[in-house]
């Protein structure tokens, strides 16, 4: 059974009374005000959880106490906040997102951001995870506690950024079809529609903090079951979902077809290879290796990291920003150079629009131009004594295999006379107490493969 | 200092940094009165009333705005809702938790306290004081951290609410007096605000309501406290001097929190708070008499003004609470406690107000055409000499015992410490709640006799 709280390396997420306590909120809240190094405000903003305003006052409280200025950015998507923070008249010293993203509504979770808006590294946040645990935090006298303040208008400095990138007046005549998921995207998009006169038909944007429209999840699964049949009804040439804070998007094609989820990270790598300056693409060892093929028409490379954002963060440190044309996962969460490299939603569906329109190609051709991949993922639940023996059994059954050992087990086959090139990875995951397993070849499903090693898996698991 | 609340002056006696108790909680903040105790203690108190409405609002103190969204942070997550009131007066907070039908209401304040110090009065369904066994519970749930957490589907919001408090605050106040006849006489008015929350409300208040010119200095909220935060007559040379140089006719001061009300004559001269009771005593029972009560502390001048309108005098304990208790249950038209500058009126809420007191004096005047210091002057006239000493465990009954065998005439009431009556005075000695001392009292209707009784007890005690 997944825990309701988890502390980690990612922050602080949990269900929201069972978990997640006020105690943990401010305590890891006042870590931050404590960690943070340079002197300027800290920006918070939040998805539409009801259980949100609870976090927020707990954060702002722990902030001001560590005489730390807040500016509150109020109910925004994360990308907003990432921005506001790199952008800011006064430098900003970081961030804190509350809101938990693709989770189902019970659960909440704090995000934190360095100055600039980045990621904190591995190192960073195991310096705020210390402090956590010994909580010994810096709070001020009264006579140094910080201010509060609202910004009102960080969603319009947002999209004036966006605008230079993508010139919203030229997309007046692009009809789309947008599943807001009850989330901040909705907020984002009406304004978008409002200001710039575009045609954007949003769907499920009432923002809710209780009931959502559906699963906040940006699978394939959900976008057949909520978005996809309604392109073709309403006329549309692509349709977008997000989940709730916008950082990740998926999309169905103006025939009605949801399309992998996979496939996001791969269009726009194709589309911002072509572009460069950058010619390498960062993604994890669970990622479609139609990456590959990609990046070698292009002349370029894929960098191979461990699942999650933390090993994504730290491998960005390691290159210029110019070498690297992209970074992203398999979840439909992109990060462009042009963006700072933060997970944006909203900033890779215009990209995919942009490619549309200046490859003059509908969106369901754009993705039968690329090889067939066919991915299969499952989970089972796990008994973490058995892993070691798990890993070890699998590496002496598939030792005729590539294999990579930075993150589980990752066994790749080059292509065969019989069948085109395949690889599985099992892996156990970070956030949930389950064992990941998935498994892709080019041009046919991995069935049998799949099978096995759920088989497998199944003996040491659960 | 008979006033048990007199003990938080740091320079006169040794003070802890923090202190919880049946009290609520009192601290330093920062190191001592964190964000996270603050929260959690709220959170005991949503747990305690039960998720319902909860008005919350403070006083000036620049750490106030970052307890408050811990208050919030704490509430919320017991499931609360809560009405941010934003800078008010005490009674204006516990008059519109009494009204508005809220589980319960909490004030951020300090109250007289040195500005380092922050501090919650926790106020139950009727806006009142919890009664001592209610205390003890809430402190009991604090103390096991047996809070109500609440998921995301009991989440509630906050709210604001500015404008109804103050209307209901003075609507109240306005029905003991005559409006239109204080009006008329425009009297002249000079106002101390100590920059508290009263700030704004007084100034409303006196200039715009009961139409007097008033002449107003540390008005602003924004501003620290320019003068020691109780208002004795040691720190009032500026509100005397505002007087004397405007010809007012009376001088008001306040508490941060505006409960405690100071009084000056229009020569300047700070009228002695017992008097300043017996005025509103006077005043508030020539309108309607009935039972008062005040605590074993205050002039026994009370009693001679009582007397004139054929009213019973009850004494209790001290502190607000004991008296505010037996109002209810001896249904008292008036009460209060001498020393400290509080009057308590049923009719606007049971708990001490300085504008129940500034309209009452004013009406005072106007109905008797007198001048503050003939009002004053015509109060019989009282002594009264205090005094403290080292509490020494064990010594207490012996002690007790001496003095009364010293004073065999004495008639004897044993309610709070010891009150010795004599023919032309008394005696009062009991033990600090807030600080291991014994304070004791004298009273006589000459100075050299107060001096010779508090002499005797002085030397009893030591």
């Amino acid at each position: 059974m997944t825990q309701p709280l988890r502390i980690s390396h990612v922050g602080l997420r949990g269900v929201v009374g069972r978990g997640l306590t006020a105690a943990h909120v401010m305590d890891f809240a006042a870590a931050f005000g404590t960690f943070l190094a340079d002197p300027g405000p800290v920006l918070i903003g939040r998805d539409p959880r009801a259980s949100g305003e609870m976090l927020r006052e707990g954060v702002i409280a722990s902030l001001l106490a560590c005489g730390r200025d807040v500016v509150d950015l109020g109910v925004v998507s994360t990308p907003v906040i990432q921005h506001a923070i790199a952008r800011g008249t006064r430098r900003a010293a970081g961030g804190i997102s509350i809101g938990a993203s693709h989770n189902t509504a019970e659960w909440n979770a704090l995000r934190f951001f360095g100055p600039g808006g980045t990621y904190l590294s591995t190192a960073e946040a195991s310096e705020l995870l210390d402090i956590y645990h010994l909580r010994k935090f810096s709070y001020v006298p009264w006579n140094e506690i910080g201010k509060l303040s609202y910004q009102a208008d960080a969603i319009d400095r947002y999209l004036d950024e966006l605008n230079i990138v993508f010139n919203f007046d030229a997309m007046r005549n692009v009809r789309v079809i947008v599943d807001c998921a009850s989330g901040t995207s909705s907020i984002i998009l009406k304004r978008l529609n409002e200001r710039y006169s575009l045609r954007m038909l949003l769907i499920n944007e009432h923002v809710e903090g209780m009931r959502f429209a559906h699963e906040p999840s940006t699978s394939k699964r959900v976008v057949a079951l909520q978005l996809a049949p309604l392109v073709v009804p309403v006329g549309a040439e692509a349709g977008f979902l997000f989940d709730l804070d916008a950082d990740r998007v998926a999309m169905a094609t103006e025939t009605g077809d949801a399309v992998s989820e996979e496939m996001m990270l791969a269009l726009l790598a194709d589309d911002l290879l072509a572009r460069g300056p950058g010619k390498l693409v960062i993604t994890n060892l669970s990622t479609t290796a139609l990456l590959e093929e990609i990046a070698h028409r292009h002349g370029g490379k894929v960098e191979r990291v461990p699942v999650g954002r933390q090993a994504a963060t730290d491998a960005l440190a390691l290159h210029a920003a110019d070498e690297i044309a992209i970074a992203g996962e398999g979840t439909g969460a992109v990060m462009m150079p042009q963006f700072r490299f933060v997970y944006d939603g909203i900033a890779a569906m215009f990209a995919i629009l942009r490619m549309m329109r200046e490859r003059r190609r509908k969106l369901s051709k754009l993705v039968a131009a690329y090889p067939k991949y066919e991915i299969c993922k499952g989970e089972v639940p796990l008994v973490s004594q058995k892993i070691p023996a798990l890993f070890l059994e699998l590496r002496r059954r598939y030792a005729g295999g590539t294999q990579n050992t930075s993150d589980g087990l990752r066994v790749d086959w080059p292509r065969t006379k019989e069948r085109g090139e395949r690889w599985f990875h099992v892996r156990v995951s970070q956030t949930e107490p389950v064992i990941r397993v998935y498994c892709e070849e080019r041009g046919a499903q991995p069935q049998a493969l799949f099978e096995e090693l759920l088989d497998l898996v199944k003996q040491y698991a659960g | 200092m008979p006033d048990e609340s007199r003990a938080a002056d740091a320079k006169h006696v040794r003070q802890h940094p923090l202190k919880i108790g049946v009290s609520g909680i009192r601290g330093v903040v920062g190191e001592f009165l964190t964000p996270a105790l603050t929260a959690a203690f709220a959170q005991a108190f949503g747990t305690y009333v039960g998720a319902g409405r909860v008005i919350v609002g403070r006083d000036t103190r620049s750490s106030g705005d970052m307890l408050q969204h811990a208050v919030h942070c704490g509430l919320l997550a017991a499931g609360c809702e809560v009405i941010d009131v934003g800078i008010l007066p005490t009674p204006t907070i516990q008059i519109f938790t009494g009204s508005s039908g809220a589980r319960g209401g909490l004030a951020i304040t300090a109250s007289h306290n040195p500005m380092e110090y922050n501090a919650l009065k926790l106020f139950g369904p009727h806006g009142l004081f919890f009664n001592h066994y209610e205390r003890a519970e809430l402190l009991d749930i604090y103390h096991e951290s047996a809070f109500k957490h609440a998921s995301n589907d009991e989440m509630h919001s906050v709210r604001s609410d500015r404008e109804t408090p103050v209307r209901t605050h003075v609507e109240r106040v306005l029905k003991l007096v005559d409006v239109e006849a204080i009006r008329a006489r425009k009297f002249r008015v000079a106002l101390d605000g100590v920059n508290g929350a009263g700030s704004e409300l007084s100034v409303h208040f006196l200039r715009d309501v009961l139409g007097c010119e008033l002449h107003a200095i540390s008005v602003d909220p924004m501003k620290p406290f320019p003068r020691e935060a109780e208002p004795k007559p040691e720190v009032l040379g500026d509100l005397s001097a505002l007087v004397r140089d405007h010809h007012c006719d009376v001088g008001f001061a306040q508490d941060p929190d505006g409960d405690r009300l100071a009084v000056a004559d229009e020569t300047g001269f700070v009228i002695d708070n017992d008097e300043v009771l017996a005025l509103a005593v006077d005043a508030s029972l020539a309108r309607k008499t009935g039972p008062v009560v005040v605590n074993l502390t205050t002039s026994a001048v009370i009693d001679d003004v009582a007397a004139r309108h054929g009213a019973q005098v009850h004494r209790t304990p001290v502190g607000e609470a004991n008296v505010v208790e037996i109002m209810t249950a001896v249904g008292a038209v008036i009460g209060g406690e001498g020393s400290n500058g509080g009057i308590i009126h049923p009719g606007v809420q049971l708990c001490r107000d300085s504008y129940t007191g500034m309209a009452l004096l004013l009406d005072r005047m106007q109905a008797s055409g007198k001048r503050m210091s003939e009002l004053a002057g015509g109060l019989p006239k009282y002594h009264r000499r205090y005094g403290k000493v080292g509490f020494q465990h064990g010594r207490l009954g012996t002690v007790m015992q001496t003095l009364e065998k010293a004073f065999p005439e004495a008639q004897i009431d044993r309610q709070d410490g010891l009150k010795l009556m004599l023919e032309d005075g008394w005696i009062h000695v009991r033990s600090s709640n807030t600080e291991p001392i014994l304070r004791y009292a004298a009273e006589a209707k000459t100075a050299a006799r107060a001096d010779d009784l508090l002499a005797a007890a002085s030397k009893l005690l030591r």
